[in-house]
């Protein structure tokens, strides 16, 4: 059992820029995954990135440089993902917008931006992919929803509101089409090392790693491994769940 | 390999999942201490099999559930090797169905015995051991029952419900001493223990699923090996359904 556990598997991921999506494309391919790696926009330091990925682990990475809220940029990403040879065996939803702020200070466009990207721009995203995955018969779905979807955090009501209903989709979708042979599940990272802890005070983050029964913050890298267990054949059998990676909160 | 250099106690290793999860952790580069109930010819060449052809060490260890001498000297023969132990699986456990009302409190001390209190004694063993070295993974095998309940299963089910329970507990004590403990919540797994269902409860809980199947000893076992694996580092305190998806 030496090969690896994504040989052979095509996945795009979303967000593959910075934080939890940059881990998650390397980890993917480092276990044998072709990658479509979706970003904002083209940079030479992403595509230099990919080249280089592909090279070290001997996988094709591809860029796929859209805005997940441009409607018609995402169908023509989809069009081109549909004339490749490669069949997509596994979809991650990660890319999403977080803004921290108070219920009663959230600005109505910053609670539809939330909405839009987190979960209308990811719900259509999916609506796709499925489409093409249920043609092939398999598939795997992860969506990376957040622990402030289950916890209900202060300072988080649209980001966690945003996150819960892309959970609830996610279970929804799950039990539509595991019939057909594809899984959907949710991983919710707890605090983790990436440009959103930015968005907190020192004292929150403090505060939220004391709440942690391991003490600490979880590393992008830790996030992705758990995604790549979802993606491979090891989790044929789970389908509709939500993976706390959180440290114990 | 996603258990390289890594040692693990496995429980139940006779059938089922246990059996296959010895199998895949030697494959996946772990030498194990494969706990078994009974000393059996069979399971012993298994064991000296599986660690030739995979070039690690498989030990037979064996111990009843039910006789706590018999754990204890089990584990201290462990420890004796004066190794690390990495991983804990406590797969071993049983059933005898019974409803409610029909459930006899032998019966019931019987079962928690078995699938409660024999399993805490382990755990507190090994990890005391884990504690020390400041890293481990400590897997226990619940079921959906413990989780959703199940006709004919109150003796079963609350044994898993409370191990469950255990397992939180646990992982928040040990976590800041670098010990992960989870639990892994199977739902219908075409084993031993399913045998004796018949078919149309069987076919009942099917069509409850998302996929609609019965899982494999192999997909829980394959769940276990994320879980002792480092693909799993910061995740503690956990209940994972494989269940196909049931409602």
């Amino acid at each position: 059992m030496s090969e690896k556990v994504l040989s052979g598997k095509n996945v795009i991921i979303t967000g593959c820029a910075r934080g939890i999506g940059k881990a998650m494309l390397e980890n993917f391919a480092k276990h044998g995954a072709n990658v479509w790696a979706n970003a904002r926009s083209m940079t030479p330091e992403f595509e230099a990135r990919c080249a280089k990925l592909a090279n070290k682990y001997g996988v094709q990475i591809i860029p796929l440089c859209f805005d997940l809220t441009n409607k018609l940029e995402m169908k023509s990403v989809v069009k081109f993902v549909m004339k490749s040879d490669l069949k997509v065996n596994v979809l991650v939803n990660n890319a999403g917008v977080n803004y921290n702020a108070l219920h009663q200070l959230t600005a109505e466009a910053v609670l539809r931006e939330q909405m839009e990207v987190n979960f209308f721009a990811t719900f259509l995203f999916t609506q796709y992919i499925v489409k093409l995955m249920l043609r092939n018969g398999s598939g795997s779905v992860i969506n990376v929803a957040s622990s402030a979807a289950l916890d209900a955090t202060s300072g988080r009501a649209a980001y966690g509101a945003s996150k819960a209903a892309l959970l609830c989709a996610t279970l929804a979708l799950s039990k539509e089409v595991g019939a057909q042979g594809v899984r959907a599940n949710i991983i919710a990272p707890g605090i983790t090392e990436t440009e959103m802890i930015g968005s907190m005070t020192d004292a929150v983050v403090a505060d939220t790693v004391a709440g942690t029964d391991m003490l600490r913050i979880g590393s992008p890298s830790e996030i992705a491994d758990v995604a790549v267990f979802l993606g491979s054949d090891l989790s044929s059998y789970i389908t509709g769940q939500v993976f706390r990676v959180d440290g114990g909160m | 390999m996603l258990l390289s250099g890594k040692n693990a106690v496995v429980t139940g290793c006779l059938r089922g999942i246990g059996r296959k999860t010895l199998e895949k952790f030697a494959k996946q580069g772990a030498n194990v201490w494969a706990c078994a109930q009974h000393a059996d010819e069979e399971f012993e060449k298994f064991c000296a099999d599986l660690a030739q052809d995979t070039g690690t060490w498989v030990k037979p260890v064996y111990f009843d559930l039910t006789d706590f001498d018999a754990i204890k000297a089990g584990l201290k023969a462990i420890f004796a090797d004066k190794q690390a132990v990495d991983v804990l699986v406590n797969v071993a456990g049983f059933t005898k169905d019974s409803i409610f009302h029909m459930t006899s409190m032998e019966q019931l001390k019987l079962i928690f015995e078995v699938n409660y209190f024999s399993q805490i004694l382990i755990s507190q063993y090994v990890t005391k051991l884990m504690v020390r070295q400041k890293c481990g993974s400590v897997i226990n095998i619940a079921s959906i029952s413990g989780l959703d309940g199940s006709h004919g299963q109150l003796a079963y089910s609350s044994s898993k419900a409370a191990l469950i329970g255990a397992t939180r507990t646990m992982s928040r004590e040990l976590a800041k001493q670098g010990v992960r403990v989870n639990a892994i919540a199977p739902g219908v797994i075409d084993t031993n223990m399913n045998s004796l269902v018949p078919e149309k409860v069987i076919a009942g809980h099917i069509k409850a699923m998302s996929i609609k199947r019965m899982g494999s000893s192999n997909e829980v076992a394959n769940t276990i090996l994320f879980l002792a694996s480092d693909l799993s580092n910061y995740m503690t305190g956990q209940i994972i359904r494989v269940d196909g998806g049931i409602k």
